[in-house]
C-alpha cells in the first residue's frame, strides 16, 4: 500500500496543490490561471482558423465601424494640418471689407447684400487715412481669366489685382525669382505681372522657370510682362494656391474696368479691402474702428442694425470649417456606432452558434477539471480576437481609405496611433460585451447534459 | 409540494457525521464513503427517485464495477461518483472531502485532482493530438508546459501510445483511441479511475485489451470503477455492486 501513496506523492503539481493550499482567492487571481488562459487563446485561434469564412462575414460590421472611423479621423486630422498651416499664414491679423460676406446662405440675404453699395477705392482711401490701429490697409480686385502664352493656355486662372504692393505681405505671398513691381510702376499702370508656379508650370512645360521671366502671357486681350515668380503655397482643398497671377490694380482697372457685373453670381472685378493690424491684440480695435469709419461713409445711423457692408475675418472660414468638421465626426460616430452594434449582434449570434457547436467540447472541458471561469474565459477570448481581428482590419482598411483621399485631394496625411488603439480597443469591447452572454451561456452548462450532446 | 419534498426526505444532513478517516482497522484508506444517497428529478409534477439511499465504502486500491439494468440508477450513481453532479440528499465524502456540499466550481477542482474519467465514446477533443488531449487536464491543473508535456508524454508510455503523439483522434483506432482517453484519465494521479462502459464502443478483441490494461493498471495501485451492464466484463473487477431500482441490491467481493 506504501507503493501507491509514494505514487501520488512523486507529482509535485499534484501535491502541491492538495497539501499547500493557497487561499481561493488567490489561486484563482487570473495570473496564476495563465495556463488554462494560453489554451483559451490557442482553442479561439484555432477556432477562427477551422472558420475563416464565417470569421471574415462575422467581421463584415465591425471592419466598416473602425474604417470610417479611421479613415474620417485620419483624413480630417491631415485637413486640421493644412488648415492651421494656411490660415497661420496669414494669421489673424487680417480682416476684409467687402459688399458681400464670402458665405451667403439664403436667397434674401442675397438679394438684399447685392443692394448694397460697391466698395469703392475711396472707401479703402478713408480707411487707410483714418484708422490708427490698421498697419497695412490694401485693396484686391478678383478675376477668373484664360492665359497664354504661345499655343500654351492655362484657364481658370485667379487673377489678383492689387494695390499698394504692400498687399503681397498682407497675402503672405513672396516672389522666388525675379522682382515685384515699384509702386510708380503700379500706379502707373505697366502691364507687368507676378505669377504664381502653377501658371509657369503650365504655360511654360519643360523649362527652367527662371526662363519665364521677362516672356509675356496673354490674360483678357492683353500681354503681360512676367517680372516676378512666387514661391509655392500648396494646396487647400484640393484647389491650388498657386495657379494665380497678381497684377498692379490700376493695370487692372485699365484693361478689365471695375464692378463690371458679368451676372449676379460672379465676383469679377469686384473691389475687396484687406486690413492688417500688427499684432493679434489689436485686431478687434482696428475692426471698430473701420465699422465706424465705413458705417459713417454709408450714412447707417447708430440704431441701424445692418452695416452696409461685410466685415470678416479668417475666422469665418475657420468657423465654417470646424462647424463641417464636427457635422463630420458627428455622422461618422453615428455610422460607427450602428455598425458596431450590428457587427456586435453578428458575433454574438455566432458565438451563441459556436457554443452550439462546442457542447460536447464544453462537456469534455468540464469533466476534466474546466471551471465555469475558463470555460467563460475561452468563449469572451475568441470573441475578443474575432473583433480585434476586424479592429486591426478596420484601422488598415481606414488608413488606406485616408491615404487614396489624401492622394486625390493633396493634404499631410498623418497615421495616428492612438486613433488605431482607439479603432482596435473599440472593436475589441464591442467583442468582449457581445461575448458575454454566450460565454455565460457555455459556462453555465450541465456537464453531464453537454457530454450528452453530439 | 415543497413541504411533501422535505417530508419524503431521507435524513437531515447535520445529523450524518464524518465516517473515520483514514480507518485503523488494518485495510487501506477510505477513498469514497457515501451515506444514504437520494437524487430526486424534479420532471414538473411529479419527482423521479433515481437513487433511494444508497450507501457503500470504496478503499484505495480496489477494483469495483457497478452494475444493473438500464434504468437502474447506475449512471446517476457514476455522474455523482464522479462529481459530475451532487445528491439531493446524503454525503459523499471523496478522500476525505465532503463533495455533497461542493459548488460547480469546486467540483471542478475535484474533478481535475480526484477523479480520471473514462468514457464509452471515448470523448477527445477531435481537432486535438493525442498528447494536446491527454494535456487537458493538467493545463486545467495549472502545471506549466515543460512539466505538462513529461507528464501527459509519460502516461501516454504508459498506455503504449509513445508513437502515436502527434495523432488526431480520427487518426487513431477505437482501440487507441481510448488508450489516449486513459491516459489522459491516469496523467493527473487521480483517486480514482471512473469507467463508464469502457468497452461498449469497442469490438470483443479490442475489449479484452482494455481490460487487460485496466487490470494492469488495478495491480500498479489504481483504485478502479466500472460501470457495465455486461456480466463479463464486471467480472474482471473485484468486487461488484449491482443496482436495481435506485438501490444496491448486491455488493459481493467476487475474487
Amino acid at each position: 500500500m506504501s507503493m501507491r501513496s509514494d505514487a501520488k506523492a512523486e507529482v509535485p503539481g499534484y501535491a502541491s496543490g492538495r497539501r499547500i493550499t493557497l487561499p481561493a482567492r488567490i489561486r484563482s487571481f487570473p495570473i496564476l490561471r495563465i495556463t488554462a488562459l494560453w489554451e483559451a487563446f490557442l482553442v479561439a485561434a484555432a477556432s477562427l482558423r477551422q472558420n475563416k469564412l464565417r470569421t471574415a462575414l462575422t467581421l463584415v460590421g465591425i471592419i466598416v465601424g473602425v474604417t470610417a472611423v479611421i479613415a474620417v479621423v485620419t483624413i480630417i486630422k491631415g485637413l486640421d494640418q493644412t488648415v492651421a498651416q494656411t490660415f497661420s499664414s496669414q494669421g489673424s491679423t487680417v480682416f476684409t471689407i467687402s459688399k458681400r460676406p464670402r458665405v451667403i446662405t439664403s436667397r434674401e440675404d442675397f438679394i438684399k447684400y447685392n443692394k448694397r453699395k460697391d466698395i469703392t477705392e475711396e472707401d479703402a482711401a478713408a480707411i487707410f487715412h483714418l484708422c490708427t490701429t490698421c498697419w497695412r490697409t490694401g485693396i484686391v480686385a478678383n478675376d477668373g481669366v484664360t492665359v497664354k502664352h504661345g499655343n500654351q493656355k492655362a484657364d481658370n486662372v485667379n487673377v489678383r489685382a492689387i494695390a499698394p504692393t504692400s498687399m503681397f505681405d498682407i497675402d503672405g505671398v513672396t516672389v522666388d525669382v525675379g522682382r515685384l513691381w515699384s509702386e510708380s510702376e503700379g500706379a502707373s499702370a505697366h502691364d507687368v505681372t507676378v505669377v504664381g508656379p502653377d501658371v509657369v508650370t503650365n504655360l511654360f512645360p519643360n523649362q527652367a522657370p527662371d526662363r519665364a521671366l521677362g516672356q509675356e502671357i496673354w490674360a483678357g486681350g492683353r500681354p503681360y510682362q512676367i517680372i516676378g515668380i512666387l514661391q509655392p503655397l500648396g494646396k487647400i482643398f484640393g484647389v491650388s494656391r498657386d495657379n494665380r497671377i497678381y497684377i498692379p490694380f490700376a493695370t487692372y482697372k485699365k484693361n478689365f474696368g471695375l464692378n463690371i457685373s458679368r451676372g449676379a453670381f460672379s465676383a469679377s472685378g469686384v473691389l475687396v479691402v484687406f486690413i492688417q493690424t500688427q499684432t493679434a491684440e489689436q485686431l478687434e480695435a482696428a475692426e471698430d474702428q473701420v465699422r465706424a469709419i465705413m458705417r459713417n461713409r454709408r450714412g447707417k445711423i447708430f440704431s441701424e442694425q445692418d452695416d452696409g457692408f461685410a466685415l470678416e475675418t479668417e475666422d469665418v472660414f475657420l468657423n465654417l470649417y470646424s462647424r463641417a468638421t464636427s457635422n463630420i465626426y458627428l455622422v461618422t460616430i453615428g455610422v460607427a456606432a450602428i455598425s458596431l452594434v450590428v457587427g456586435g449582434i453578428v458575433v454574438m449570434n455566432i458565438m451563441l452558434v459556436s457554443v452550439t457547436e462546442r457542447t460536447k467540447e464544453i462537456g469534455i472541458r468540464k469533466a476534466v477539471g474546466a471551471r465555469q471561469k475558463d470555460i467563460r474565459t475561452q468563449f469572451l477570448i475568441e470573441a475578443m480576437m474575432v473583433t480585434a481581428i476586424g479592429g486591426v482590419v478596420g484601422v488598415l482598411t481606414g488608413f488606406g481609405v485616408a491615404w487614396l483621399i489624401a492622394l486625390l485631394i493633396g493634404f499631410p496625411l498623418l497615421f495616428s496611433v492612438w486613433s488605431a488603439v482607439l479603432g482596435v480597443s473599440m472593436s475589441s469591447i464591442v467583442g468582449v460585451v457581445s461575448g458575454l452572454w454566450p460565454a455565460w451561456r457555455a459556462a453555465r452548462l450541465d456537464p453531464i447534459e453537454a457530454l450528452r450532446a453530439e | 409540494m415543497a413541504d411533501a419534498t422535505v417530508a419524503t426526505s431521507p435524513t437531515s444532513s447535520s445529523v450524518i457525521v464524518q465516517p473515520r478517516l483514514p480507518s485503523n482497522d488494518g485495510k487501506a484508506a477510505l477513498l469514497i464513503a457515501m451515506r444514504n444517497i437520494w437524487k430526486t428529478y424534479d420532471m414538473g409534477a411529479e419527482k423521479v427517485h433515481a437513487l433511494h439511499g444508497v450507501s457503500f465504502d470504496v478503499r484505495r486500491g480496489e477494483y469495483l464495477a457497478i452494475t444493473g439494468p438500464s434504468g437502474s440508477g447506475k449512471s446517476t450513481l457514476m455522474n455523482l461518483i464522479g462529481c459530475l453532479d451532487t445528491p439531493s440528499q446524503g454525503q459523499y465524502w471523496l478522500n476525505g472531502k465532503n463533495v455533497s456540499e461542493m459548488d460547480d466550481d469546486e467540483l471542478a477542482r475535484i474533478r481535475n485532482q480526484e477523479v480520471g474519467f473514462v468514457f464509452q465514446t471515448f470523448n477527445l477533443l477531435a481537432r486535438a493530438t493525442a498528447l494536446h488531449n491527454v494535456e487537458l487536464p493538467l493545463i486545467y491543473g495549472g502545471i506549466p508546459g515543460s512539466k505538462r508535456h513529461e507528464m501527459a508524454k509519460q502516461a501516454l508510455a504508459a498506455v503504449d501510445l509513445t508513437d502515436r503523439m502527434t495523432h488526431r483522434p480520427n487518426e487513431l483506432s477505437g482501440g487507441q483511441r481510448q488508450r489516449v482517453a486513459i491516459a489522459r484519465a491516469l496523467v493527473n494521479h487521480p483517486s480514482i479511475l471512473l469507467a463508464d462502459e469502457p468497452t461498449g464502443a469497442l469490438d470483443t478483441h479490442t475489449s479484452y485489451d482494455i481490460m487487460n490494461l485496466f487490470e494492469k493498471l488495478y495491480e500498479d495501485g489504481n483504485t478502479i470503477i466500472l460501470v457495465t451492464h455486461e456480466r463479463d466484463i464486471a467480472a474482471r473487477a473485484r468486487r461488484v455492486i449491482s443496482i436495481r431500482d435506485g438501490l444496491i441490491e448486491n455488493d459481493e467481493t467476487i475474487r
